[in-house]
């Protein structure tokens, strides 16, 4: 009872510290997705590596700690490791060479001499980390199909002017990939990913759906609930927050 | 359409990411560094690893991981970042309307990234148990050899089982090979009798090896040592042992797409395993394994040798059909060693395809330029003359040329030819033998030598299944 009692201040500072720690991880995880977005791109990686990519890296530090690992090398690893888990075979070599330039703009390429060598080393001692940390359980479901199959759902209940007038199905892809910088790909199932981005999209234009006996939502996938769709937006509503915090 | 045009405009950027934002970006990770003082090592003080856990793995030392921020040679001097870049940054339209009280709402709770420690306990006792490491597993003979993984015989001092060591090297620059990632990643989602069980996966730091349970021997060999003559009511039993495990790999959409007789287990008891999945799930086909070795062409459908990219659980039936006569004949039955000549093989005995005989086929450019002579079908009747009725109206149904027309596991599972095995074969639980049915037994080979010898001295050369 005393401890509870305790003045105000000695409850909340440490509480306070917590929250302030976990933003700031936060923060870090979405820059760091950001750097690995961006390097997929320049690599020439297709959508879904990426998203595994992602995904690895979310799923890595779920149970690590970031004050253990360094999470550029553990990025950098892991679109290495997604490349060989989606078939898009990437080179260390592109990788570092890519990632280089990303942290050195305007510089000249690495030269091939004992840094390269090592920070390669470090890449691929890192991938058999990551397979470990994850116990070889580097295949992902990705939301992607399935919110194809919602959104050809949806345009078959959509007033066919209000479909083309309103980029939807754009608005939801793009809610989709910018999804990977946080965290949301490895805490819900991708059906109910793909659901909640189309939603948000159809929410955000202000389609309106026939109401039947369920919602259109509930027709596509029976195990959601208002709720869940209601946190995963807002979770994804907070990455565009801080967005704006981070850059 | 103005709007389209704008939104478009903001996806392209996103996808380009453009370079405004990569200097703002590489800004904030060079203060970010500041934040990481001791960024530039990874500590391996974290216990992890598989169910298994591996305690060699301490040996990773930290100082031989490097960060990639180290290298950093010079630092750009700071850039302001304006409203313009930020809002460029995501894809979402700018002109977007946000619903209703999401902005309230997102701002009060941010949730905690959850840290399950159940897991590493897990892996604490598993490790304590010997799970994971090297020394709990005794080598006895090697069983074969590849360019990137050698196979073992071995004991297991746990449970005194043999088990089979997949060691795979890893001093290879490129990592672990991704056969291997892809096998492990699978194997450890399959849990059925008819794919062979992955106990334990044990990291070095110059290796990796995978402990599967061991099998006496391959299909293959099974064949050799029966003289190529194995009791037809085994046949059956094998075959249904194969289809039972493909239906399970094919409800998980897992293909195998590399099945033949070196790639399926025979225990003594009869079990009959798939193994092997390094090609599994692999999005193309490839025509060479990781260690450069030929991928069999004897087993792979016309559809595929003819440029079909449309993989689908049909993949695995034609090698079945192939497998299923190999089985009942004693020799291989399309062995050819290109792809002109295993195309050869296969319309000799099925015919040439007419349009009628597979739709389409006529305006297919690799077929046309073959310009393959016109065979007549021939009846498959005359060529396995030990197969019943029903046996050849299941294998020709796994022998059709285009993928969906080819009979599915689960189906041919229920096809007359099984019946006589009765019907509660269908519905055992997957993790169940066959042999756990009463009724179910293997027959004696007649013409079955006494392995004990032959074994150990040709095992060697022979056994070339589990290798990449």
């Amino acid at each position: 009872m005393m401890e509870v009692a305790g003045t105000s201040q000695e409850r909340t500072r440490p509480a306070d510290a917590a929250k302030s720690v976990v933003s700031q991880e936060v923060k870090t995880h979405f820059r760091v997705c950001r750097f690995i977005i961006e390097t997929g791109v320049k690599l020439g990686m297709r959508s879904l590596p990426v998203a595994t990519a992602c995904a690895l890296y979310h799923r890595f530090f779920r149970t690590a700690s970031l004050e253990v690992y360094e999470p550029y090398l553990v990025a950098m690893s892991a679109i290495y490791l997604a490349g060989k888990v989606e078939e898009q075979h990437l080179r260390t070599r592109d990788i570092i060479n890519v990632c280089h330039r990303f942290f050195h703009p305007g510089t000249e390429p690495m030269e091939l001499d004992g840094k390269f060598w090592e920070l390669r080393d470090s890449v691929v001692q890192c991938e058999l980390l990551i397979l470990r940390q994850l116990n070889f359980q580097v295949s992902f479901q990705h939301p992607h199909e399935y919110l194809l199959h919602y959104l050809v759902s949806v345009r078959n209940l959509v007033n066919r002017h209000a479909w083309s007038r309103t980029p939807i199905a754009e608005t939801a892809w793009a809610l989709l990939k910018d999804s990977y910088h946080g965290a949301v790909c490895v805490r819900h199932p991708p059906q109910h990913l793909a659901l909640a981005v189309l939603y948000l999209a159809i929410q955000s234009y202000g389609v309106e759906l026939p109401i039947g006996e369920l919602e259109w939502w509930q027709a596509l996938c029976d195990d959601i609930s208002r709720g869940e769709i209601e946190d995963i937006m807002s979770d994804l509503l907070q990455l565009y927050d801080m967005e704006a915090k981070c850059m | 359409m103005d709007r389209m045009r704008k939104i478009k405009r903001q996806l392209s950027l996103t996808l380009r990411g453009g370079n405004s934002s990569d200097k703002s970006l590489s800004e904030t990770i060079s203060s970010q560094d500041n934040a990481h003082s001791d960024s530039e090592i990874v500590h391996e003080d974290v216990k992890m690893g598989s169910d298994g856990e591996s305690d060699q793995v301490s040996a990773t030392s930290s100082d031989e991981v490097h960060s990639p921020v180290r290298v950093r040679l010079r630092e750009k001097p700071g850039r302001k970042i304006s409203n313009e870049d930020i809002n460029k940054r995501l894809s979402l339209p700018a002109d977007i309307r946000l619903p209703d009280g999401y902005l309230e709402k997102f701002s009060l709770n941010s949730p905690l990234f959850d840290k399950p420690l159940s897991r590493r306990l897990r892996r604490v006792s598993l490790s304590e148990i010997g799970f994971g490491k090297l020394e709990t597993y005794v080598k006895l003979d090697k069983l074969g050899e590849g360019t990137y993984a050698t196979v073992y015989k071995g004991r297991s001092k746990l449970t005194d089982n043999l088990v089979a060591l997949k060691e795979i090297r890893l001093e290879h620059e490129e990592g672990a090979p991704c056969t291997a990632i892809r096998e492990v990643s699978l194997l450890k989602d399959l849990k059925h009798a008819n794919i062979v069980t992955l106990h334990d996966i044990i990291h070095t730091q110059k290796s990796l090896t995978l402990v599967f349970e061991y099998l006496d021997k391959d299909l293959k060999q099974y064949l050799d040592d029966c003289g190529n003559c194995i009791h037809m009511h085994n046949v059956k039993l094998f075959l249904f042992q194969l289809l039972r495990g493909l239906n399970y790999c094919h409800r998980r959409k897992v293909l195998h797409r590399d099945l033949k007789p070196q790639n399926l287990l025979i225990n003594d008891k009869g079990e009959l395993k798939l193994a092997d999945f390094g090609l599994a799930r692999a999005k193309s086909i490839p025509t060479k394994t990781y260690s450069n070795e030929v991928v069999t062409l004897w087993y792979r459908p016309p559809d595929i040798l003819l440029g079909s990219t449309d993989y689908s659980t049909q993949i695995d039936m034609w090698g079945v059909g192939c497998i299923f006569y190999e089985m009942s004949t004693g020799r291989p039955l399309f062995p050819g060693s290109t792809v002109e000549e295993e195309l050869h093989f296969i319309f000799k005995l099925l015919g040439t395809p007419t349009e009628e005989t597979w739709p389409g086929i006529t305006s297919n450019e690799e077929f046309i330029s073959y310009n393959y002579p016109r065979y007549r079908a021939d009846c498959l009747h005359n060529h396995t003359p030990r197969l019943c009725n029903e046996g050849v109206d299941l294998l020709s149904k796994l022998l059709q040329f285009e993928g969906r027309k080819r009979i599915s596991a689960e189906e041919a599972m229920r096809h007359p030819y099984f019946h006589s095995l009765g019907n509660r074969v269908i519905t055992l639980p997957d993790t169940t033998s066959i042999f756990a049915l009463q009724d179910i037994q293997l027959e004696k080979e007649p013409g079955m030598r006494t392995t004990s010898l032959s074994d150990s001295v040709n095992s060697i050369s022979r056994r070339q299944s589990l290798l990449f």
